[in-house]
């Protein structure tokens, strides 16, 4: 089986003869292939020629056009400082709370910011791969992206000031997000994984999970299911386990779980929903690769019965993360 | 201390109403209060609930910078000077470093060390070793605070205690926080302390105050 079949498997809860791994390999790719950070999440060509260099060299079930959490903010209007071998910061958001939210525009993918450079990097991959990997694409989750327009606590406190009006900055979001990530797909994309951090427990309560942050998903799957998403892929890292319940009823068939949620927890609280994690990342920098191996094959053991499970990390690996242990990561499931 | 007349004060202040909170402020002034009463005795016990939540599965961030929001407004119209400062305690750096822009917790700890009566300059996100060093030469701090979300700072956080030192800062302690550094310990970090939450440095800072400033 290659690693697109295996990962159809795994999501249908079918019998197959590994579990897929899929290392979240972003910015590692470039520190890995030598390229700098900045060249990365800018070009994407060199990101396109990083991803499958690495994906080539570990043998892992996936390759990523993701380039980090600024690229929709930045298509917006946001300003960056960017780095040689950093990420990228934001250094003025594009909106502010005054700003009038009905009158905002759609983002075009094709001209926008750094959308067109990871369109480019998603249909070299595809021309690349032949259908037998899973491309992935990115799209920031709605919160997140109100987020990354007015800044975390701008944004927090419109929410509790003017819920009405953050309703109306999350039906942009929304859209934008659609329209990315439907172009996203027809770039070759089989899914863009949607990425969303700031709607975390770490961050908001699971009420406000329940009233800003649910239709909108629900919405945002729906419609990217509809223009052709293989699967929809939700990633919420921290501690989500107040939240994991709703996942299935959003649409989601591949939940992302960070370290800070057991094996055991996802299995009650996701009922059928394959699950992607969940190793912690910073344990690719500090640990060894016994160790990774060791939680790895726990891992593997703890989801036998059940099935549906991705190898993976509970979140993004370090750019600076040893790379035998990501080796180890991937030897796990043979 | 509990003073019942301040009970609507500290509800207000818990319950995030920021003008509900400034308003009773004012009255509470006007009726006689000093402003070290109000921050003793209405802002530093529910900084203290809020503690207490924390520590608890139940912790709300969003909870905590309302509160936060809240206490802000009304420091400023105790002093509209800007200062709050016990003259006991000291003046603290805080800073996310370099190429980490999570600030959420260095924002929750500025907030609530302020309102516990320490000094606190605030370097921002994204801070540099040597933005930070210039900062504590000028300041002279007492200690330095760093939060760190992604683990490529960590590199960044092990080298300050070398370049405190040759600055002649050998006396400044360092303390480091947020979820990637809070996994690792004093040592592993070249550090003196490594706080779990925003609210358990206090007891540290309490420590190294009385230990050595008195
Ligand atoms: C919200 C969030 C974001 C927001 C941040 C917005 C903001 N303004 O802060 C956004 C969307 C911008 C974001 C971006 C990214 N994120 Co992020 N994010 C999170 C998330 C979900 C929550 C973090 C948070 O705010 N927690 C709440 C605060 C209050 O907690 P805290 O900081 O620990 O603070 C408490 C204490 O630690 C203490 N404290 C904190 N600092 C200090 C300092 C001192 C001196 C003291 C005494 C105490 C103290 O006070 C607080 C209260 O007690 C975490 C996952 C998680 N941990 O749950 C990931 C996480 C931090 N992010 C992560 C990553 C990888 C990223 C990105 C790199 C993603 C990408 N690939 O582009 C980018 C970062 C870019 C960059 N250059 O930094 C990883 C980091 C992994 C690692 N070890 O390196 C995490 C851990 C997710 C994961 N599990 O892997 N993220």
């Amino acid at each position: 089986m290659n690693s697109l079949e295996l990962t159809l498997a795994a999501v249908t809860f079918r019998q197959a003869n590994r579990v897929p791994v899929m290392p979240q390999v972003f910015g590692h790719a470039a520190t890995f292939a030598g390229a700098a950070l900045e060249d990365y999440i800018k070009d994407g060509e060199v990101l396109a020629s990083c991803q499958l260099t690495a994906q080539k060299y570990y043998g892992y079930d996936v390759v990523f056009s993701v380039m980090d959490v600024n690229v929709e903010t930045e298509a917006i209007g946001s300003v960056l400082k960017y780095n040689r071998n950093d990420y990228a910061t934001i250094e003025r958001y594009a909106l502010s709370v005054k700003d009038d939210f009905d009158r905002l525009e759609l983002p075009d993918p094709e001209k926008a910011g750094r959308m067109p450079q990871m369109l480019k990097a998603l249909k070299i991959m595809k021309r690349y791969l032949n259908n037998t990997v899973p491309i992935i694409g990115c799209v920031l989750g709605p919160m997140t992206l109100a987020t990354q327009l007015l800044g975390m606590e701008e944004a927090l406190f419109l929410a509790v000031d003017h819920p009405e009006r953050f309703m109306q900055l999350l039906d942009y979001t929304t859209n934008v997000l659609i329209r990315f990530g439907t172009t996203q797909l027809k770039a070759g994309a089989h899914l863009p994984v949607v990425f969303e951090p700031s709607a975390s427990p770490a961050v908001v309560p699971h009420q406000f999970f329940r009233e800003f942050e649910l239709p909108q998903l629900t919405k945002l799957f729906t419609a990217l299911k509809k223009a052709g998403a293989v699967f929809n892929w939700l990633h919420i890292a921290g501690p989500t386990q107040p939240i994991l319940p709703y996942y299935q009823q959003i649409g989601v068939d591949i939940a992302n779980i960070d370290y800070y949620v057991s094996a055991n927890e996802a299995i009650q609280l996701l009922g059928d929903v394959c699950v992607s994690g969940n190793i912690k990342p910073l344990d690719f920098v500090e640990t060894s690769a016994a160790e990774i191996e060791k939680i790895s094959k726990k891992l593997i053991d703890d989801f036998e019965t059940r099935g549906g499970l991705i190898l993976s990390s509970g979140c993004e690996i370090p750019p600076e993360a040893k790379a035998e242990n990501i080796a180890a990561l991937v030897g796990a499931v043979q | 201390m509990n003073d019942l007349l301040l009970r609507d004060f500290v509800t207000h202040l818990l319950e995030g109403d920021c003008s509900q909170a400034v308003k009773e402020a004012e009255r509470l002034i006007s009726s006689g209060y000093t402003a070290e009463q109000l921050v003793r005795n209405g802002i530093e016990p529910a900084a203290e609930t809020l503690n207490e939540k924390c520590t608890s599965v139940q912790f709300n961030l969003l909870e905590i910078m309302l509160f936060g929001r809240a206490a802000t407004e009304v420091m400023k119209v105790l002093y509209p000077g800007g200062s709050a400062v016990d003259s006991n305690k000291g003046t603290l750096l805080l800073a996310t470093m370099e190429g980490d822009v999570h600030d959420l917790g260095k924002n929750i700890t500025k907030m609530v060390l302020t309102c516990k009566g320490y000094r606190i300059i605030d370097c921002g996100k994204n801070c540099c070793i040597s933005q930070l060093i210039d900062m504590a030469v000028k300041e002279n701090p007492f200690a330095v605070g760093v939060s760190g979300l992604i683990s490529s700072v960590v590199p960044k956080v092990r080298q300050i205690r070398q370049a405190m030192d040759e600055q002649g800062l050998s006396q400044v302690k360092i303390i480091a926080g947020g979820g990637t550094l809070k996994q690792l310990t004093p040592e592993q970090l070249n550090v003196d302390f490594v706080a779990e939450t925003a609210f358990d440095v206090d007891r540290f800072l309490i420590e190294i105050l009385g230990g050595e400033n008195k």
